[in-house]
């Protein structure tokens, strides 16, 4: 067995999805991450950190600002400029946009409703966080947000496209990428994106969710591709 | 002195509550209605009268608004 990693949680007031993310990371990685709460402005050696779901700050502003400016936050950008993966869901994304450690910004959804419902992903690129999954394979996640329509200007569109930095499309069971497939309004239907170094990771869908049998279970294999990538 | 930061969706930005309120005009008779474009506005009060224009913008752009998809406007009231 390899030296046991060091999984980090950052905990914002308002966060939902930290527990859920522990039992995950728990059943899958077979490791206790620890805790980190927003004030902490010092982290030490972290083999991964995870930004979780839910309503930092209450959302107030926008969707994740105010946890941008907190001192743990300081902390992941510095800790990412050093290559330590980072993966953000739902409103960690939104975090990680806010702060610019991804491009592009998660706006109202198109249809203005709160989606909570399970989705099917089709796996554009590969990347070394989701190792799991191969090209063009479809997985199934469920989401639950109000702002996850992601939107990037074409310029910056064609950029990340270029650099292989999208990573799932919302698409239907089959695979097709199409507008009935489209949850939130999401530019080209995007749902999880990279950044040019490929170490950090956003997506709205839930894989935390995703890790027993009675709903769906693709979020073991997220989780798995993760142990592979440690 | 008081700072008034208006802060609104760029073109092109899809502003499904704009729209809605847009709909409802529309329900309500209003059929000249073209465009809605809805925004939020803070005022900023500082405790003297030195011009605090330029932390103001810093303060607009690092925090109140986000420059992917919106637009600022600062007015001194």
């Amino acid at each position: 067995m390899q030296k046991k990693k060091i999984i980090s949680i950052i905990v914002f007031p308002g966060s939902n999805c930290d527990r859920d993310l522990k039992v995950a990371v728990e059943k899958c990685l077979n490791c206790k991450p620890d805790f980190v709460w927003h004030q902490t402005s010092f982290l030490k050696k972290t083999d991964l950190i995870f930004l979780p779901g839910g309503f930092s700050y209450g959302d107030y502003l926008r969707a994740g600002i105010m946890a941008t400016k907190s001192p743990a936050i300081k902390e992941v950008i510095r800790l990412s400029k050093k290559g330590v993966p980072i993966i953000g869901i739902c409103n960690g994304f939104q975090i990680l946009t806010e702060c610019n450690l991804l491009d592009g910004a998660l706006i109202k959804n198109s249809g203005q409703l709160f989606k909570c419902k399970n989705v099917f992903l089709k796996v554009i690129n590969k990347n070394r966080l989701t190792g799991g999954f191969s090209k063009n394979e479809v997985v199934s996640f469920p989401i639950a947000h109000s702002q996850g329509n992601y939107y990037v200007n074409p310029e910056e569109l064609k950029k990340i496209e270029d650099n292989e930095q999208i990573i799932f499309k919302y698409s239907t069971k089959t695979g097709l990428i199409n507008k009935e497939s489209n949850p939130n309004g999401s530019v080209n239907n995007i749902a999880g994106v990279t950044n040019q170094k490929k170490n950090i990771l956003g997506l709205m869908p839930h894989p935390e969710r995703a890790i027993e049998k009675f709903n769906c279970d693709d979020g073991l294999r997220f989780f798995n591709s993760i142990i592979e990538m440690l | 002195m008081i700072f008034r930061v208006y802060v609104n969706f760029k073109k092109g930005i899809l502003d499904p509550e704009a729209e809605a309120i847009k709909q409802t005009l529309k329900h309500m008779g209003h059929k000249s209605i073209k465009q809605i474009i809805k925004g939020k506005f803070f005022d900023i009060e500082v405790k003297d009268d030195k011009d605090y224009f330029i932390e103001i913008e810093k303060i607009s752009k690092n925090l109140l608004s986000n420059p992917v998809i919106e637009n600022f406007k600062i007015v001194k009231k």
